[in-house]
C-alpha cells in the first residue's frame, strides 16, 4: 500500500505535520510509507473527530481520498499494476492465436473496439480511458511482426495524433478539456508517419488473398502462390472483406483529416472525395456485423447485442480500461462506458456528414456569409471535432481561411471605401483590438452552445467597449485631420462606417446570445415574455443598423450607377427595403407579436405569472439580460420599459393590430427574394408557420377565452427554433 | 407545458403544506447523530459519491442551513447547504436535496428548501445557486416555482456525460443599480467536474 500511496503522485493523503506551510508536495516533499501513522491515528482518532491544522481545515478535508475505496482511489490496483504486468500475464499477446482463423478474428473484434473507443473519446471522455486501454497501443513495437495488428495501430495513432493537434491548435476544446490529455501516452511510435505506406501494403495484401479465393477453381492455379489469410477456406471470403472495409476506411479517414488540415482550404474537394469513400467503407463494415456475428458460436457478451463493442459480439483481447487510471484525469477515477460498435459507427457516419458540410463550403470572402455558415452549421449540433475543423478552416495565421487579412474583411462588411485598406488607420491602436474581437467572435461560434453562450454574454461587453474606443480615436485622429487636409471626408466616412458596422455586429451577438437560450431550454414559460420582448427590442435595433449600412451600400452603387447613366427604376429600387432587412421585419413582427400575446394572457386570464415566494419577475429580469445590461444593449432599455410597454396589452387590442399578420405577409412577398437560398427559404417556412398558427390561436382565445375556462394555452417549438407555437386546447 | 392558474396553484401548495405539516416534523441540523441519516438519504438517491468529509464540511461549518425531515421518527428528507463570499457575493449554495421516494409529491422538498433560503436571505446572502441534471424534471419544477431561473448550461457537466443547469436566485435589493458599463463576473464554478480550483469543490485535488 505504501509504495500504491506513493506513486499516486501529488494529489492524495495529506500528513499535515510534514511541511506545515503547505499542504502541496513540492521539491521538499519525501515520500513516507504512511500505514504506520495512519494506523496508530485510527487508535487516537475517536468517531466524530477530525484532525486540525492551520492548513488542514473542514474543506481541505474533503480534498482527502478514501484509500482502496474504488470510487475515488486512482492508485487502486486493478487487475494490473502496470502495462508490463499485464503484457507478461499474456493479456496482449502476438500473435493472438496460432490458430490463423482466430487471430483474424481477435484482430477484427480489435479494430471494433478500437473504434468504439475512437468514438467514445471524441465524445468527451480521455484517451487514456478509450483508446489507449489498447495494450497493443502502449507498446508500438511489440506488434512489428504482426503486418495486420501494426498498421492498424499505426494509423490509429497517426490519426489520434492528428485529431489532438487539430483541436489543441484551434483551442475549441477549452469546453471540453479533457479532450486533449494525453500526458504520458505514446501517441507518436517510430515511423508513424510511413503508416499509410504499411496500411497500403497490407490492403494489397489482402485484396490478393480475396481475388484468390473468389477466382473460379480453373483460374485458381494462376493464384496458386497466394498464401490465405486463414485456414478456413469457407470463410476466406467473409475475412478478407471484413478487414478490407476496416482497413480501408481508417486510410481514407486518415486521408480526410490530412486534406482538411491543408491551408485555405486547398484540400478540401479531395477531402470530399475521402469522405465519401469512408462513407461506403462504413456501409460494408456494418454489413460484415452478419457474417462476423454468425461465426461467434462460442459465447457472446454480457452487454446483449445493443451494447457490445464488436460486429461479432466478441469481447475483444488486450484491452484494460483501468491500467490508465492514473493519467485519466485530475479526477477521481470512473470507470467509463465506452459506446457500443454500432452508435461509433454512426457517430463516425454523423462526423463525415459534419465534415462534408464544412468541405462545401465556398469560402465565402463576405463576413456576414461567414456568420451565416457557422450558425447553420451549428444547428446540425456537430461534436467537437468538427466544430474544431471548422475553426481551422476559418482561422489559420490570424487570416480569414488563411487568406485574406481579417481588416481587408472588415472593409468589406462595413461597406468601407477602397483606400481604407491601405489607411494608416489600420495601425490605430483600437482598430487592431476590434480585428482581435472579430477573431474571438469566429473562435467562439465554433464552440458548443452552452459555452458559446456564455462567451458571448461576455464578450458583447467588449464589442460595446470597443465602440466607444473607436470613437474617442477617430475623433481624435480625425480631428485633427479634419481642419487641415481634404481627406476629411474619406476620415468621416470610415469612422461612421466603421461604427455602425460594430454596432451591427454588436446587436447580432446579442439577439445570438439571447435566441440560444432556447436551444439550450434555460428560459422557463414564464419568463418567455421578457425574452421575446427583449429580442424585439434588439432586433430592432439590428434592423435599423443593417439597414444604415446597406443604404450607404446602394448609395456607392449609385454614384458608380450614375455615371452609367443608370435608369430611372433603379432609383425606384434605392427606395425599397432590401429583402434581408425585412427578413428581420418579420422577426421583429413574431416577437412583437409573442410578447404581447403572452402580455395579455398574462394580464387577462392570470397564467404565465412568475410569483415566488421570495423574489419577482424584476429579478429574474435582471438575472436573464445582466450582461446586456451592463453593456447598455440597446441603450435606454429596462425592466420599467418592458412593464411599461406589456402591462396595458389586451386581447382585444392585439388582435385588431395583429403582428402574426404582417409577418405572414412579408415572409410570403419575400419567398421571391430568396429563391436561390436555401437556408433562408427553410426560416421564411418556418416564420409563416409559426405567425399562421400563432395568429389562429390568438383569435380563438380572444374570442372563447373568457367564455370557456377550460381552455388552456400552451407553448410548443414545433416549427421554428426559437419562436414558439401557441397551442390551445381545452383541458 | 400545461399552465394552471398561479391562484390554483397556490391554493394546491397550501393545502398540501397543511396536510403535510401535520405529520412531518422539520428538524435543523442536530449534530453527529444526524449525519448518518443524511448520509444514507443522499447515498440512496444521488448519483455523485460523497465522502464522509463532503458531508462534514458542509453540517459542521453551517449546521444552521442543514434541516432534516421526519415522518414517525423516520428521517425521509434533508437539505445540506452552505453560504460565503464569491466572487464579490454573498451567496448560498444547495449542495443536496433529498426526499425518499414514497414521500414526494408532498412539499416537504419545498418545504426544506424554503427553510434553508430563508435563513440565507436572513443571513445577507445576494443569491442562492445550485447546479441540476437538465433531465431532472421534478428538481428543476420545484426550484423554478421559488424563483430560481436556469442562468446557464454546463455542458457534459455531470460524470455520467449530462449536462447540468446552473439555477439562481436572486434575492431583491433595496436599490437596483443602474446599469454600468463593466465585465459582468460570470462564474464558472461549481463542484461535481469543472473548476477544480474554485472554493466550491469539495473534490478539490
Ligand atoms: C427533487 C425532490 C427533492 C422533490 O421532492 P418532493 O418532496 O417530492 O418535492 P415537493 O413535493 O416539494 O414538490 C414541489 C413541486 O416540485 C415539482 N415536482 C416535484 N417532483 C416532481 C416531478 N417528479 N415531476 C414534476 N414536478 C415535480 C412540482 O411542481 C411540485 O409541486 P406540485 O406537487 O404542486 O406539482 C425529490 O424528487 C428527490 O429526492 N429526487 C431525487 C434527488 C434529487 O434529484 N435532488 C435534487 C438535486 S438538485
Amino acid at each position: 500500500m505504501a509504495e500504491k500511496v506513493g506513486v499516486e503522485g501529488d494529489r492524495d493523503v495529506k500528513v499535515p505535520n510534514l511541511n506545515p506551510s503547505s499542504i502541496t508536495s513540492g521539491e521538499q516533499t519525501v515520500w513516507a510509507d504512511v500505514s504506520p501513522l495512519l494506523e496508530s491515528a485510527c487508535k487516537d482518532l475517536q468517531d466524530g473527530e477530525l484532525v486540525h491544522g492551520e492548513n488542514f481545515n473542514l474543506f481541505a478535508a474533503m480534498s482527502a481520498l478514501e484509500i482502496m475505496d474504488p470510487k475515488m482511489d486512482s492508485g487502486i490496483v486493478c487487475r494490473y499494476y502496470s502495462v508490463d504486468e499485464a503484457i507478461e500475464n499474456g493479456a496482449a499477446p502476438v500473435p493472438l492465436s496460432f490458430d490463423k482463423t482466430i487471430d483474424v478474428q481477435c484482430t477484427i473484434d480489435i479494430m471494433d473496439h478500437l473504434l468504439a473507443c475512437e468514438a467514445t473519446w471524441h465524445k468527451g471522455h480521455s484517451l487514456a480511458q478509450t483508446v489507449y486501454s489498447c495494450i497493443y497501443l502502449q507498446r508500438p513495437d511489440r506488434t512489428s511482426s504482426h503486418a495486420l495488428l501494426h498498421s492498424y495501430c499505426r494509423v490509429i495513432r497517426a490519426t489520434c495524433n492528428s485529431v489532438v493537434s487539430v483541436v489543441s491548435e484551434t483551442r475549441t476544446h477549452e469546453e471540453e478539456d479533457l479532450f486533449t490529455m494525453a500526458y504520458g501516452l505514446p501517441l507518436k511510435g517510430d515511423g508513424d508517419e510511413k503508416n499509410l505506406s504499411m496500411l497500403h501494403a497490407v490492403e494489397e495484401t489482402i485484396s490478393r488473398q480475396l481475388r484468390a479465393c473468389k477466382a473460379p477453381s480453373s483460374k485458381k492455379r494462376l493464384v496458386e502462390d497466394v498464401e490465405p489469410l486463414q485456414t478456413n477456406l469457407d470463410l476466406e471470403e467473409g475475412y478478407c472483406k471484413s478487414l478490407l472495409c476496416r482497413l480501408r476506411f481508417r486510410k481514407h479517414f486518415y486521408h480526410v483529416l490530412t486534406c482538411m488540415r491543408r491551408p485555405q482550404g486547398r484540400g478540401l474537394e479531395l477531402a470530399r472525395k475521402h469522405i465519401a469513400s469512408c462513407l461506403l467503407e462504413l456501409d460494408s463494415i456494418l454489413k460484415s456485423a452478419e457474417f462476423l456475428g454468425s461465426n461467434n458460436a462460442c459465447e457472446t457478451s454480457l452487454d446483449g447485442i445493443e451494447g457490445r463493442t464488436t460486429a461479432s459480439g466478441r469481447q475483444p483481447i488486450g484491452f484494460d480500461s483501468t491500467l490508465n487510471n492514473r493519467l485519466a484525469a485530475p479526477t477521481p477515477p470512473r470507470a467509463i462506458k465506452i459506446l457500443s460498435w454500432k452508435k461509433a459507427v454512426e457517430y463516425f457516419q454523423k462526423l463525415l456528414h459534419d465534415l462534408d458540410i464544412i468541405c462545401s463550403y465556398s469560402l465565402d470572402p463576405l463576413f456576414e456569409g461567414v456568420l451565416r455558415f457557422v450558425v447553420e452549421f451549428q444547428k446540425f449540433q456537430p461534436d467537437l471535432v468538427a466544430r474544431a475543423h471548422l475553426q481551422l478552416l476559418l482561422l489559420q495565421e490570424g487570416k480569414l481561411y488563411g487568406r485574406d487579412p481579417v481588416f481587408a474583411m472588415i472593409c468589406k462588411a462595413a461597406v468601407l471605401p477602397e483606400v481604407t485598406k491601405s489607411h494608416d488607420i489600420q495601425k490605430n491602436e483600437s482598430v487592431v483590438q476590434l480585428v482581435q474581437l472579430v477573431i474571438s467572435l469566429l473562435r467562439i461560434l465554433c464552440t458548443n452552445a452552452a459555452w458559446q453562450r456564455r462567451k458571448l454574454g461576455k464578450i458583447v461587453q467588449d464589442w460595446r467597449v470597443i465602440y466607444l474606443q473607436l470613437e474617442l480615436a477617430f475623433r481624435k485622429e480625425f480631428g485633427e485631420i479634419s481642419s487641415t487636409s481634404i481627406d476629411e471626408n474619406v476620415c468621416i466616412k470610415i469612422s461612421k462606417h466603421i461604427l455602425n458596422w460594430v454596432e451591427e455586429q454588436t446587436y447580432w451577438i446579442a439577439s445570438r446570445f439571447l435566441m440560444l437560450g432556447f436551444e439550450l431550454e434555460l428560459y422557463s414559460p414564464c419568463e418567455y415574455c421578457m425574452v421575446y420582448w427583449y429580442i424585439y427590442v434588439v432586433l430592432i435595433k439590428l434592423a435599423e443598423k443593417t439597414h444604415l449600412k446597406m443604404l450607404t451600400s446602394n448609395e456607392i452603387a449609385k454614384r458608380k450607377g450614375k455615371k452609367k447613366r443608370e435608369s430611372l427604376k433603379d432609383a425606384a429600387r434605392d427606395y425599397q427595403i432590401p429583402p434581408v432587412v425585412l427578413l428581420l421585419q418579420c422577426q421583429i413582427y413574431l416577437a412583437e407579436g409573442l410578447t404581447m400575446m403572452l402580455a395579455a394572457l398574462r394580464n387577462e386570464h392570470k397564467v404565465f405569472q412568475s410569483l415566488g415566494p421570495f423574489n419577482t419577475e424584476h429579478e429574474r429580469f435582471i438575472q436573464h439580460f445582466e450582461f446586456l445590461q451592463r453593456a447598455c444593449i440597446p441603450d435606454h432599455v429596462s425592466y420599467l420599459s418592458f412593464k411599461e410597454s406589456t402591462n396595458h396589452a389586451r386581447l382585444s387590442t392585439i388582435v385588431v393590430y395583429n403582428c402574426f399578420k404582417d409577418a405572414q405577409r412579408i415572409a410570403k412577398e419575400l419567398r421571391s427574394s430568396f429563391s436561390n437560398d436555401r437556408d433562408r427559404m427553410v426560416e421564411l417556412r418556418q416564420i409563416e408557420q409559426v405567425a399562421e398558427h400563432n395568429g389562429v390561436a390568438l383569435n380563438l382565445v380572444c374570442r372563447l377565452g373568457t367564455l370557456d375556462p377550460s381552455l388552456k394555452v400552451y407553448f410548443e417549438f414545433s416549427h421554428h427554433p426559437y419562436f414558439a407555437t401557441a397551442v390551445v386546447k381545452r383541458s | 407545458m400545461e399552465t394552471t392558474t398561479d391562484e390554483e396553484r397556490e391554493a394546491k401548495i397550501v393545502e398540501l403544506e397543511a396536510a403535510a405539516a401535520s405529520e412531518i416534523e422539520y428538524v435543523s441540523y442536530g449534530g453527529e447523530h444526524h449525519l448518518p441519516l443524511i448520509m444514507n438519504l443522499v447515498d440512496q438517491e444521488l448519483s455523485e459519491p460523497y465522502s464522509i468529509f463532503t458531508y462534514r464540511y458542509f453540517v459542521y461549518l453551517w449546521p444552521q442551513l442543514s434541516f432534516l425531515a421526519f415522518h414517525k421518527g423516520k428521517c425521509v428528507g434533508t437539505v445540506v447547504c452552505k453560504m460565503g463570499e464569491h466572487r464579490n457575493t454573498f451567496r448560498g449554495y444547495i449542495a443536496m436535496l433529498v426526499v425518499l421516494k414514497p414521500y414526494r409529491g408532498r412539499g416537504i422538498a419545498t418545504e426544506l428548501v424554503t427553510r434553508s433560503i430563508k435563513v440565507m436571505m436572513e443571513s445577507g446572502c445576494e443569491e442562492v445557486t445550485l447546479e441540476a441534471e437538465v433531465t431532472n424534471k421534478g428538481a428543476l419544477a420545484l426550484y423554478g416555482r421559488l424563483g430560481f431561473i436556469r442562468a446557464k448550461r454546463l455542458f457534459r457537466y455531470y460524470l455520467n456525460g449530462v449536462d447540468a443547469f446552473r439555477l439562481k436566485l436572486l434575492f431583491p435589493r433595496p436599490e437596483l443599480h443602474s446599469p454600468q458599463l463593466t465585465r459582468a463576473t460570470g462564474d464558472e464554478s461549481g463542484w461535481h467536474k469543472d473548476s477544480r480550483q474554485t472554493e466550491e469543490n469539495p473534490f478539490l485535488l
